[in-house]
Order: structure tokens, then C-alpha cells, then sequence
């Protein structure tokens, strides 16, 4: 679709409040030989049931609450089972209630909140269940590089070299030598979102790849598909992850601290060769910046240096953030938001996603990283940053077990807004759960009064996007 | 643990291979064959085998126009994604040859399982004027760059009926 009418483009509406009330997951791994997929999922739910400070007296009283349920697992081939939803309900001890399986690629834990928030706000459901799973270890890793790569167009992409990073990688290639003047520096930005994330994931126990690696160290690891080395990359993962989401009345009967949920999706075509160019649907903030919509102007107008959105944005996270910000009255996403969980499936993407988020104008998502704002500290200058992005690790440190993924952020923002996260990642318990010990160099990575959140979930190279808004009742903006 | 490390007394020591005991970890081996169509694309890439470069364009018109870069769609879209139409086929192997550049590159150096292409192998995405869409594919015997112009090459001799007919080279002057 080229041309938006305004119904197109039409403000999101819940019908009543959706709240999330609980969250719980497995720890991430990428062999998980010791688990059955549905023991992983059981696990997930006893945490969402018995960690949360809900006033239920254990899981049967729980689930006494429950009326629908949503289940996210993108890829039956990688865990070689159809209809996964049927068998994980049936674990959960679920049935006769209605459930549905969700599968949108990358997106698809987004998918499955977007499902199970529609059900909440339609007034369908009073109380839902949105679970995610993915088990990538039943083949080696260069099958599973296959696997994914028929995520693409399979007459059209996946004959060229059956890999998912190589479609990525001709995205960071025009970004680097268009926006990025072949810059060696924007090669260093992209390093260091890889440092940062590895580097999150030390605090965080769940988590499958923590490490504490240099820009060289990143620089020098093999290359997949040039400019993409193997630390620009996310992992492939086994896991699960859930989250309660409940109207107002269930989400204070079940807990003194729920946190209002919206959430918002936008789409693209999935061959990267069909975007036409188009547009730009702006942003509120971009709106109100005539500096911004002149460098626009400079960058896709008559004179056009770059197509829009091209090889360098994603439409799919622009329009989510477009209507997310539009539902909830955010303005400035830097300005109103405390802490984000973006889908760093490469670190390039990661830098288009700020651009499309309106973290920062197109052609200017380096400076994100690089001004420490996108940090909880600046390791450069010790200061704060504004909007730390993916504490938990992301999807390069902490898992991408696909269909928990876009779930898990929830789970970690939920938890940080609720100041709780000291709970979920401190305590030594936690650690000695996953037979791992508590790192020397640990750190307190809970945000000070964090109120609002955000997370993205994406799919394919940009086929499906999902913008979750968290926010503590009292930051609610759009009363 | 080796292959075939393990026999059972009830079990031919073929049928199962036991990777790990405790926990019970068995290989599932499967090696299926799909039977693919192309469908309604069928003209290209029969297209491909003769030497022909085929897109399609909507001929609608009450169609609005599909975009500020051009008509036609490559790779070819049988309907109309605006109208939903038929599409019209159009030889363009001689718009390619004039006009094709690399709009990105990249080389990839580990591919997938089932991959046919020889490695490492460049990767690019080709924009030709006219058509409003940017094809995914191969350049050869060369060392890509954006901008660089360039021309189909078609593997007519002994074609795989897949995207890997096409390839490009730099244009002859």
C-alpha cells in the first residue's frame, strides 16, 4: 500500500484498560537437552503464578481466574510438532478453555500479546494467558540457518544461500555506505550495541550469552555475511516466556501493582525487493521539527540521496510506533519513555529500529548509541543515560527462542516498572535455579523510577512489527 | 558418542541412533521431498531458461500508479498489489542491460544447509529504471559496488529452473 487514507491511519482504541499483572519465563539456552519444550512452559507459568505478589493461594487458584489463552511458536520445523498450542494448554492444565496459536516470525511473541490484549479490551476476556516458546536444537545450527532463511521468499531469497543474516547484512551495507559514508565509526557504533548487550546479559540470570567483550573483540569475530560478523548477531535459543494481562477490576483483585499494557502493530512486505517508495508517515515529535522534516526533505526528496523506507528503515516499526505513540498520547518517545527492550536481532537492525521509533531521525540512529543515551551508565563518561535499551540482554545477549521473545521484553519491563527486578535477576537463589553463579562484576541494572516502558518485536525483515507501552497507572498519559 | 554406539537386543542397530542417554536424547532423521509449483510466475522463470528477463505491470487504468519509481515489478507480481488486477508480462532484458545497477552488495561467506550457490558468493540487490522494486540477486566475476552498472547473465545451457538462472556482470562499455 502506498497511499494511507486516514482510516488507514486511524488511532488504535481499547475498548476498557488492559493491565499485566504477572510475567514469568524459563532461563534461555541454546541446547536444552535436559527439558521437554512443555516442561519449559510449566516452568514459566509457575513462575508467572507463584512469584508475582498475586493474591491467589497457589497455581489451581490462578488458573481459577483464566478464560482464554494465546501461544506463540513460529517455526513447527525447528521443533518438529504441529499444533504445539493443543499440547503446551494441555500442560498447563488449561483445557476446556479456548486457545490459539499465533505465528508471526520474529514477531511472533508481540503477535500473541497483540492477540491477548484485543481479547482483554473487546471485553471477550476478563483474565488471559499469553505464553511464547520456541525450541531451535533439534538440528545443527547451519540447518537452522536454513530453517530460518525460509522465513523469506522461497523462490525469490532463500535459493540465495539459505541465510537469513545475508538479507539483513544488504540492509547494512546501504545504511553504512549511505548513511554511514563507509564510515569506520559506524562499524564502532555497530560493535558497540553488541558490547553493551553481551554486556547486560552478565546481570541477568535467564540469560544464554552473557560476555564481557571489546568493539575489537567484535570486529574480529568471523564473518557471516559482510558487514555482519558473528557478534552483530542474535542467538538462536530454547525457552518459554508468559505474561497475565487482565481488565481493571481482575488486575487489582489479583495484585496491588498492575501496569496498563497497550500495544499496536504495523506490517511490510517480506521481500525487502518490493518496498516502493513512499512517504514518510511522521512521527508527533517529528511533526512539531521543521529542523527534522527539512533534513527528510534533503534525504528522500526531489534530489533523493536514499528511497523510503528503502533498505535503510523498517515501515512495519515506524507504523507500530505511529499508532503505539497515537493510542497512548506519547509525544517524544526519548522525552516520555524511561527505559525500551528493542529487537536487536542484528545490531544494524537495531539502529534502523531507532530511526523508526523516532528515538532519533533517519540518518541519525548512530548518535542513539553514541550520545549514551541507549546506556544505563555511559561506560565513557559514567553519567546516566536517558532511555536505556535492552538491560535484559536483548536478543544478541539474553535469547531469541522466537515466539518468547517479543513476550520475554514484556516480562523484563513489566518487572523493572514494578521495581521488582532485583527480584527476578539479584537474588542468588535465581542463579543457583539455573546452576550458574552470580557474576563478581554483577550490576544493578533496575532503571530509578522507571514508569514507562516500550518494547518491539519484529518479524522477518520487517514483515511484522509490535509496539508494547507499559506505564504505571499514574504515568498513564491518555487518561 | 559415536554414531551407531549403541545396540538394543529388540532393535535393529540402524533404526535408532542414541545421541545421549540420561537425558534420552534419539536422532529423528527425515529426508522429504516437496513438490514445488511456480504457478501464475511460471513465465519468468521458463523466461530465465530462454534468456528473457520477464516483469510484470498493471495495465488498469483505474489503478493509481504504483509507486514514484516506476511501473514495473520485478520480482513479477501475477495481480496487481494495488487493484488486485491481472498483471501484464513485459519483456525488459534489454531495460536491464541499458539501465541495471547495484542499489547494495553484500558477500556471503557461511551459507545455509541446501545452499546451491557457489561460496562465497555476492550478494546484491538490483535496480533498474522503470521498475519500482529492487530484485535480490547474484553478481559474478567481480567485485560489487553500489552504482556499479550491470548486466543479466542467464544460465540458459543446463537451467535449475530457480532464481540461481539469473545472475549479473559488470556492463560492457
Amino acid at each position: 500500500m502506498i497511499k494511507f487514507t486516514q482510516r488507514n491511519l486511524a488511532a488504535p482504541k481499547q475498548m476498557r484498560p488492559v493491565y499485566v499483572v504477572a510475567a514469568g519465563q524459563s532461563d534461555f539456552k541454546k541446547r536444552y537437552p535436559e527439558k521437554k519444550t512443555e516442561e519449559l512452559c510449566v516452568e514459566a507459568f509457575r513462575m508467572l503464578a507463584l512469584e508475582n505478589n498475586l493474591k491467589v493461594d497457589g497455581v489451581q487458584e490462578l488458573k481459577g481466574y483464566i478464560h482464554s489463552a494465546f501461544y506463540g511458536h513460529f517455526a513447527d520445523h525447528f521443533g518438529d510438532q504441529l499444533l504445539g498450542e493443543a499440547l503446551i494448554h494441555d500442560r498447563l492444565g488449561l483445557d476446556p478453555m479456548g486457545n490459539v496459536g499465533v505465528k508471526t516470525g520474529g514477531a511472533t511473541g508481540g503477535s500473541t500479546l497483540w492477540m491477548a490484549a484485543n481479547a482483554v479490551a473487546s471485553g471477550y476476556s476478563d483474565c488471559v494467558l499469553a505464553m511464547g516458546w520456541e525450541r531451535m536444537d533439534e538440528v545443527d545450527t547451519w540447518t537452522g540457518n536454513h530453517y530460518i532463511a525460509t522465513a523469506a521468499d522461497k523462490d525469490w531469497e532463500t535459493e540465495l544461500g539459505h541465510i537469513y543474516t545475508g538479507y539483513y547484512a544488504l540492509m547494512a551495507q546501504r545504511y553504512w555506505k549511505t548513511f554511514g559514508k563507509s564510515s569506520p565509526a559506524f562499524r564502532r557504533t555497530m560493535s558497540k550495541i553488541s558490547v553493551k548487550n553481551h554486556g547486560y546479559a552478565c546481570s541477568n540470570p535467564f540469560a544464554q550469552a552473557p560476555a564481557r567483550i571489546t568493539v575489537e573483540d567484535v570486529e574480529k569475530s568471523p564473518v557471516v555475511a559482510d558487514p555482519l560478523r558473528f557478534f552483530d548477531c542474535c542467538l538462536m535459543s530454547v525457552g518459554s516466556s508468559a505474561v497475565l494481562l487482565c481488565d481493571e477490576k481482575t488486575a487489582y483483585e489479583l495484585s496491588d501493582d498492575p501496569v496498563r499494557f497497550y500495544i499496536a502493530a504495523g506490517s511490510h512486505t517480506l521481500r525487502t525487493a518490493d518496498r516502493r517508495h513512499m512517504e514518510i508517515p511522521l512521527l508527533p515529535h517529528e511533526h512539531d521539527n521543521a529542523e527534522v522534516r527539512k533534513q527528510y526533505a534533503e534525504l528522500y526528496g526531489d534530489e533523493k540521496v536514499e528511497r523510503y523506507p528503502g533498505f535503510t528503515g523498517f515501515l512495519a516499526a515506524r507504523m507500530a510506533a505511529y499508532y503505539a505513540y497515537a493510542m497512548t498520547g506519547i509525544h517524544d518517545p526519548c522525552e516520555d519513555l524511561d527505559l525500551v527492550e528493542l529487537h536487536d536481532a542484528f545490531t544494524i537492525s537495531d539502529i534502523q529500529t531507532y530511526e523508526d521509533i523516532g528515538l532519533r531521525p533517519y540518518g541519525s540512529g548512530p548518535d542513539y548509541i553514541e550520545s549514551g543515551d541507549g546506556y544505563l551508565v555511559d561506560p565513557r563518561t559514567g553519567k546516566r543515560g536517558r532511555l536505556p535499551s535492552n538491560l535484559s540482554g536483548g536478543l544478541i545477549g539474553c535469547m531469541h527462542a522466537v515466539g518468547a521473545t517479543g513476550i520475554m521484553q514484556v516480562a523484563e519491563l513489566l518487572w523493572q516498572l514494578q521495581g521488582r527486578w532485583d527480584y527476578f535477576h539479584a537474588r542468588d537463589e535465581m542463579w543457583q535455579r539455573y546452576s550458574k553463579a552470580k557474576p563478581a562484576d554483577f550490576e544493578d541494572l533496575q532503571v530509578p523510577e522507571a514508569k514507562r516502558g516500550l518494547a518491539i518485536s519484529h518479524a522477518g525483515v520487517g514483515s511484522h512489527v509490535t509496539c508494547s507501552i507499559l506505564m504505571r497507572p499514574e504515568a498513564v498519559i491518555r487518561k | 558418542m559415536s554414531k551407531h554406539a549403541y545396540t538394543f537386543d529388540n532393535l535393529h542397530p540402524d533404526a535408532t541412533v542414541v545421541r545421549s542417554l540420561d537425558p534420552l536424547v534419539v536422532e529423528k532423521p527425515r529426508a522429504p521431498v516437496h513438490v514445488h509449483t511456480y504457478g501464475g510466475e511460471t513465465p519468468f522463470f521458463m523466461g530465465l531458461s530462454k534468456g528473457i528477463l520477464l516483469a510484470t505491470k498493471c495495465e488498469n487504468p483505474k489503478c493509481d500508479p504504483s509507486g514514484k519509481e516506476g511501473y514495473f515489478h520485478l520480482p513479477p507480481r501475477v495481480d496487481c498489489p494495488d487493484c488486485m488486477e491481472k498483471m501484464v508480462w513485459e519483456d525488459i532484458t534489454d531495460l536491464a542491460r541499458r539501465t541495471a545497477r547495484i542499489h547494495t552488495h553484500i558477500t556471503v561467506e557461511h551459507p545455509g544447509a541446501f545452499n546451491r550457490v557457489p561460496m562465497p558468493c555476492e550478494l546484491i540487490s538490483v535496480e533498474i529504471e522503470g521498475v519500482a522494486t529492487i530484485l535480490m540477486s547474484q553478481l559474478k566475476g567481480a567485485k560489487p559496488e553500489i552504482g556499479m552498472e550491470i548486466e543479466p547473465v542467464f544460465n540458459t545451457r543446463s537451467p535449475t529452473f530457480t532464481i540461481l538462472d539469473l545472475s549479473w556482470k559488470p556492463r560492457r562499455k
